[in-house]
C-alpha cells in the first residue's frame, strides 16, 4: 500500500475500514500520506528494548489527518466537506460508526449532527435507502453552488448570507437591537443575526469556553455552525486559529493512537500506535512530542512523565499507596506498639508503663513489652528488659511490624530519590557556578567543562529510574528474579551516589584534569548501569519474568 | 454605543413599557449592569400572592454568556437554595441563548415556581421534603411566601399557641408533636428542629426513622 516512511493512515483503523477505502477512489487515500511526518521518523537506528516507536506530529500534520478523514467521508456520502466534518465531529471521528448510522438513517444523522433543522427530518423516512441517497445528491450540489437559489433552499444551503439585506431593509438584530447593521448571517435554520453578534458569540465560545461546537444562537436551536461559517463570521484571525486548535484537540482526544502533548501551550501531538491497552502490561511508552527535549510524557497514563522501568498499572498502584499510607505508616511506626497478645495497635498517650489492652485485657509493660505479672513488686519501673518473656513478646511484635517496615524501607528510598530529584534545580545552579569557576582557575574552555552538566543530567535521569525501581521492587514477589533486579538496582544506585558525590565535592584546581577524567568515566558507567536496569526490566516484562505479590489491574 | 449597553438599556425600557407581564426591572445604582427584577408568585401555587425579588448582574460578555440571577427573597423551592437564593435552571447555564432576554428569563423563573424539578435539586433538603410529603412541603412554601414574600396570612394555620416557636417548626415543615416529643427528652428545641429537618422527619418517613437514631443524631450534634 504505502512505504514504511509514509504515514499510513490505515494503521489507525480496524480491518473493516479497508472496505471503506475500496468503495472510494484511490485519490483520497494518496492524499492521506503526510510528507511532513517522514522527516520526523528517523527510523531510529538501534531502538533500545525499553523504547517504543512513535511519531511526532505538528498541529498541521494532525490537521491533514483530519482533512483526509473528512474528504474520505465527503466522498462516500457525496456531501460538502464542511458537512462531512460536522458529522465526523458528532460521531467522535469514528468513521465506521458514522457510516453505519448514515446508511441506516441519513436524516437522523444530519439532524443529530446539527446540520439540518429537525422539522425537516421526517421527509424521506419512508423512502428506501437508495432513494435517500439520491435525496442527498442535490443537497451537495446546491451547497457547492452556494448562492444559487434552489427549490430546497432552507435545507440545502450551507449558510445564508444577505449582504446587504434587500427585502427587509430595516433589519433589527434580535441580540444587539441594532438596526444599522447591514451584514447578517444565518445557518440553514434561518435564525438571522448580525455579523458582529455572531463574531462576539463565537469569540466568547472559543475563547472563554474552549468550545469548538458552535450552536446557533436561536433559542433551543441545535444547529452547528460549519467551519466556513465560523471563518466568515470571525474578524479576528487569532480566534480562528484557536478554533482550529480546539478542533485538532477534539480529534486527537478521540483517537486512541494519538495524544496531545500535556505541556502548557504546546500544540504537538504524538502518534504511538504500538501503545495499545494490552501492550501497557509489558511496555512503558515514554514519548517526546518533539517540540522540546523536556516535553516527555508517558503515552499510557498520566501518573508521571517518566516512570520507567515500572509499567503504568504498578506505578499507579505504588503512587496511590504512598499517598494513602506513607504518613499514616510513619506515624504508626513512631507512636504506637502492638499488644503482644492480640496485636491491636496501641498508642500510649499518658500514664505509667503498666498497660492494659483495651481489647483483650492483657496486662503488659510498655518498656519491655513483657507480661506485667513478671514485674512483680517493682511497680512502675522496668528492670527486666532481657527477661525471656519480654524478648519473646518483642519478637512477636517485630514480626507484625515487618510488613510496615518493609513498606517504609521502599518508601523511604523512593522518597529520598524524589527529594534529590526535586533539588536538581539547585544542583544545576551550583554546577553552573562550579563550571564558571573551573574556567577561571584552570585552562579548560567552556566546551571542556560541559562534562559537569552532562554528569548532572545523568544523575537526575538515573534518580528517576531508581525512584521507580523501588516502587517496582515493593510489588515484586521474592525470588531469584527479584534478587537479580535488586542487584542491578544496587549497582546503579552505588554508581549514581558515587557520581553524585564527585560532582558535589569541592574541587581542587590542581587536579582538575583527573577530576574531569573521573567524572567522565563515571558518567559513562552510570549511563551504562541505567541502561542495564531499563533494558533488563523491559526484557523481563516481555519474558513474563516479573511476578507480582499483589494482583495488578490490567494483568491476568 | 457599546452593544451590551444598548441591549440592556433596550431590555429595561421594553420591560417598563410592558404592562401585561407584571415583571419589573429596577436599577440598583447608576449602573445598568446590576439590576433587581421582581415578579409575583404564580397563581395556584404556594407562592401565590408573594412578590419575589431577583438580583440580576450582567456579565461583561452578555448576551453571549448567561446573565447571573439569584433570588433576594427567600423561597422554599427544590431548585432554589433556601440559604443563598441560588437558582438551578438550565437556561441560566448551558441552555442559555443570546436571544433570551432579562424579561424572558424572569418569566422562566416565574414558571420554575410553578413546576419544581425535585430530581435535579439545588436544595437537597427541600427536594427531599417535596418528595416525601408534597402537602407538608406546600404548607412550608406557603408559609415562607407569607413571611418573606409578603403573601397573604392564613387564618386557619394555627393550632396556635406559642407564636415564636410555631414559626420555626412550620418553617422547617415539621410536625409540632414530633418536636415536642424530642424536646421533652431534654434537648434544645432549636437543635431538635435542626436535626429533624436534616433527617427529613416528615410524612411517611417518620415511621421509617427509629427514635434511637434521632437521639443519636441529637447527641452527635
Amino acid at each position: 500500500m504505502s512505504s514504511n516512511d509514509e504515514y499510513s493512515d490505515n494503521e489507525y483503523y480496524d480491518e473493516e475500514d479497508e472496505d471503506v477505502y475500496d468503495m472510494e477512489d484511490d485519490g483520497s487515500a494518496s492524499e492521506m500520506e503526510l510528507d511532513g511526518t517522514a522527516d520526523y521518523d528517523p527510523s531510529r537506528p538501534s531502538r533500545k528494548l525499553y523504547e517504543v516507536d512513535y511519531d511526532t506530529l505538528t498541529q498541521e500534520d494532525v490537521g491533514r489527518l483530519m482533512i483526509a478523514d473528512v474528504e474520505n467521508i465527503s466522498g462516500i456520502f457525496g456531501v460538502d466537506p464542511d458537512i462531512a466534518s460536522l458529522m465526523l465531529r458528532w460521531a467522535d471521528w469514528n468513521k465506521e460508526k458514522l457510516i453505519e448510522k448514515y446508511m441506516d438513517n441519513a436524516n437522523a444523522v444530519s439532524v443529530a449532527a446539527g446540520i439540518s433543522p429537525p422539522e425537516k427530518a421526517p421527509e424521506g423516512r419512508s423512502q428506501s435507502s437508495s432513494s435517500r441517497q439520491n435525496a442527498l445528491g442535490p443537497r451537495r450540489s446546491s451547497a457547492r453552488r452556494g448562492a444559487q437559489d434552489s427549490v430546497k433552499s432552507g435545507k440545502t444551503k450551507l449558510m445564508e448570507r444577505i449582504s446587504p439585506p434587500i427585502e427587509d431593509a430595516k433589519f433589527v438584530c434580535p441580540i444587539c437591537f441594532d438596526d444599522t447593521q447591514t451584514e447578517t448571517l444565518a445557518l440553514p435554520c434561518e435564525h438571522k443575526f448580525c455579523k458582529s453578534c455572531w463574531d462576539a458569540y463565537i469569540t466568547s465560545k472559543v475563547r472563554t469556553e474552549a468550545e469548538s461546537r458552535i450552536a446557533c444562537m436561536g433559542e433551543g436551536c441545535s444547529l452547528i455552525a460549519p467551519d466556513q461559517f465560523v471563518r466568515s463570521a470571525l474578524e479576528d484571525s487569532e480566534t480562528w486559529e484557536r478554533f482550529q486548535e480546539l478542533l485538532v484537540r477534539h480529534f486527537v482526544s478521540e483517537m486512541p493512537n494519538l495524544k496531545y502533548c500535556p505541556y502548557p501551550s504546546c500544540t504537538h501531538t504524538v502518534s504511538c500506535p504500538s501503545a495499545t491497552k494490552s501492550s501497557l502490561a509489558t511496555t512503558v511508552p515514554i514519548v517526546n512530542c518533539g517540540a522540546s527535549t523536556t516535553h516527555s510524557f508517558c503515552f499510557g497514563c498520566n501518573v508521571d512523565s517518566d516512570h520507567r522501568p515500572v509499567i503504568c498499572a504498578v506505578a499507579k498502584m505504588w503512587l496511590q499507596k504512598c499517598r494513602d499510607d506513607s504518613e499514616t505508616a510513619n506515624w504508626i511506626k513512631s507512636n504506637t506498639k502492638e499488644c503482644s497478645k492480640c496485636q491491636s495497635t496501641i498508642e500510649k498517650n499518658g500514664g505509667c508503663n503498666h498497660m492494659t489492652c483495651k481489647k483483650c485485657k492483657y496486662e503488659f509493660c510498655w518498656v519491655c513489652m513483657g507480661p506485667w505479672s513478671e514485674h512483680g513488686t517493682s511497680w512502675y519501673n522496668c528492670n527486666r528488659y532481657d527477661e525471656k518473656a519480654s524478648v519473646d513478646a518483642r519478637d512477636a511484635q517485630s514480626k507484625s511490624r515487618a510488613s510496615l517496615e518493609r513498606y517504609l524501607h521502599y518508601y523511604n528510598r523512593w522518597a529520598n530519590h524524589e527529594q534529590s530529584k526535586k533539588l536538581s534545580v539547585e544542583l544545576y545552579a551550583k554546577t553552573e557556578k562550579k563550571m564558571e569557576e573551573m574556567q577561571v582557575t584552570s585552562e579548560l574552555s567552556w566546551i571542556e567543562v560541559q562534562f559537569m552538566k552532562k554528569a548532572v543530567d545523568e544523575v537526575i535521569k538515573c534518580r528517576t529510574t531508581l525512584m521507580w525501581t523501588y516502587g517496582m521492587a515493593y510489588y515484586l514477589e521474592r525470588g531469584n528474579e527479584k534478587e537479580l533486579f535488586e542487584d542491578n538496582q544496587r549497582d546503579l544506585e552505588r554508581a549514581v551516589e558515587d557520581l553524585s558525590e564527585l560532582i558535589e565535592s569541592p574541587f581542587d584546581p590542581e587536579v582538575i584534569k583527573t577530576l574531569r577524567q573521573k567524572v567522565t568515566d563515571k558518567t559513562v558507567y552510570v549511563q551504562k548501569r541505567n541502561e542495564i536496569v531499563l533494558e533488563d526490566t523491559a526484557k523481563g516484562f516481555q519474558e513474563g519474568r516479573w511476578i507480582w505479590n499483589v494482583p495488578v489491574a490490567g494483568l491476568d | 454605543m457599546d452593544a451590551r449597553l444598548r441591549r440592556v438599556n433596550k431590555e429595561i425600557a421594553d420591560c417598563k413599557n410592558d404592562k401585561q407581564s407584571n415583571i419589573s426591572i429596577e436599577l440598583v445604582d447608576s449602573s445598568p449592569f446590576h439590576l433587581i427584577g421582581a415578579f409575583d408568585g404564580p397563581e395556584g401555587t404556594p407562592y401565590e400572592g408573594g412578590h419575589f425579588q431577583v438580583d440580576i448582574s450582567i456579565p461583561d460578555s452578555y448576551p453571549f454568556q448567561p446573565v447571573k440571577m439569584k433570588f433576594i427573597t427567600k423561597v422554599y423551592h427544590p431548585n432554589i437554595s433556601s440559604a443563598s437564593g441560588a437558582i438551578c435552571l438550565d437556561i441560566l447555564k448551558d441552555a442559555w441563548s443570546p436571544v433570551l432576554t432579562l424579561k424572558s428569563t424572569l418569566i422562566s423563573l416565574q414558571s420554575l415556581l410553578c413546576s419544581p424539578e425535585p430530581r435535579d435539586p439545588q436544595d437537597a433538603e427541600v427536594a427531599k421534603h417535596y418528595m416525601t410529603s408534597k402537602s407538608s412541603f406546600e404548607e412550608t412554601a406557603r408559609y415562607w411566601t407569607q413571611i418573606y414574600a409578603g403573601g397573604p396570612g392564613k387564618e386557619d394555620m394555627g393550632k396556635a399557641c406559642d407564636e415564636g416557636l410555631r414559626d420555626e417548626v412550620v418553617m422547617a415543615g415539621l410536625d409540632r408533636a414530633h418536636v415536642d416529643q424530642f424536646e421533652a427528652l431534654g434537648f434544645e428545641r432549636s437543635k431538635v428542629i435542626d436535626v429533624l429537618r436534616r433527617m427529613n422527619y416528615r410524612g411517611a418517613n417518620v415511621a421509617q426513622i427509629n427514635d434511637d437514631r434521632v437521639v443519636e443524631e441529637l447527641l452527635k450534634s
